[in-house]
């Protein structure tokens, strides 16, 4: 798996109902130490309920300025949240959603947890 | 089969707890970003990461879910012009990978800790500076070394 396969797919809950895309994946670097750096662990997905994509991560940053590109950025994205991975379902086979009429999307399970997205 | 959407598209939030190393977003501070070989010579961009199971079981075109925790298993550079632009991604067989083991700082670009000679991803201007720049006169030296 690579993270094209995530990036940009829509996020659905058990029951079915849409509740936005894959902007981002986060990662926490708390794994099994490495040669110089500990392994990056896939931490969660960043799911924006609006947009497809994020730009410059307005809404996950404390940055305010500059006006009005920030505000309106964050408005944009409002209600973005964050999806710890262990709360992923399922995930999209690669050639799924290729083809026309393909629903290829990221599952969560039951009583899943959102977070603020903030970094 | 055509998916409902929630009323509101306003999910209640809880605050994120505190992790202990350092979080890293993929689209704001991995990809497309330089990549430096030890010496600060670039060797690519990052175009892509490659996941994998912790326990290494899934191969590398199958999906994980959350049932299994994932890790970064290396960086990936390659033809992305085409997919970027259409969609779709192109077969693994054309990425090259770069471990994640030799990477050693991850700032506002991302360094490696081996050499870009020692690297498959520069075949190419490997192969330009011996077959094309190598027959210009003159193209086998630096001209201010000259």
């Amino acid at each position: 798996m690579i993270a094209s396969d995530l990036l940009d797919v829509p996020v659905h809950d058990d029951a079915g109902a849409q509740l936005g895309w894959v902007v981002d994946l986060r990662f926490v670097l708390d794994g099994a130490p490495d040669a110089y750096l500990a392994r990056a662990r896939l931490h969660g997905l960043v799911v924006s309920p609006r947009t497809r994509t994020s730009f410059m991560g307005f809404e996950r940053s404390s940055v305010r300025h500059p006006w009005p590109v920030a505000p309106i950025l964050r408005w944009w994205h409002r209600g973005a949240f964050l999806v710890h991975w262990p709360d992923v379902a399922r995930v999209p086979h690669p050639d799924e959603g290729a083809g026309p009429g393909d629903d290829a999307a990221v599952v969560l399970r039951a009583g899943y947890t959102a977070y603020e997205p903030g970094l | 089969m055509r998916r409902r959407r929630t009323g509101s598209r306003d999910v209640p939030r809880g605050p994120e707890p505190r992790q202990p190393g350092r979080v890293l977003d993929a689209r704001l501070h991995l990809l497309d970003r330089q990549v430096l070989d030890v010496d600060g010579m670039p060797v690519c961009t990052l175009d892509d990461l490659e996941l994998e199971a912790v326990d290494g079981r899934s191969a590398p075109d199958e999906p994980i879910d959350g049932s299994v925790p994932v890790v970064v298993a290396a960086l990936l550079t390659g033809p992305v012009l085409g997919t970027r632009v259409f969609g779709g991604r192109p077969p693994a067989s054309r990425w090259h990978r770069l471990s994640w083991a030799h990477v050693v700082d991850i700032g506002t670009a991302v360094r490696l800790s081996v050499r870009s000679d020692d690297l498959d991803a520069t075949w190419l201007e490997r192969w330009t500076h011996d077959h094309i720049i190598g027959r210009i006169p003159g193209g086998h030296h630096d001209p201010e070394s000259s």
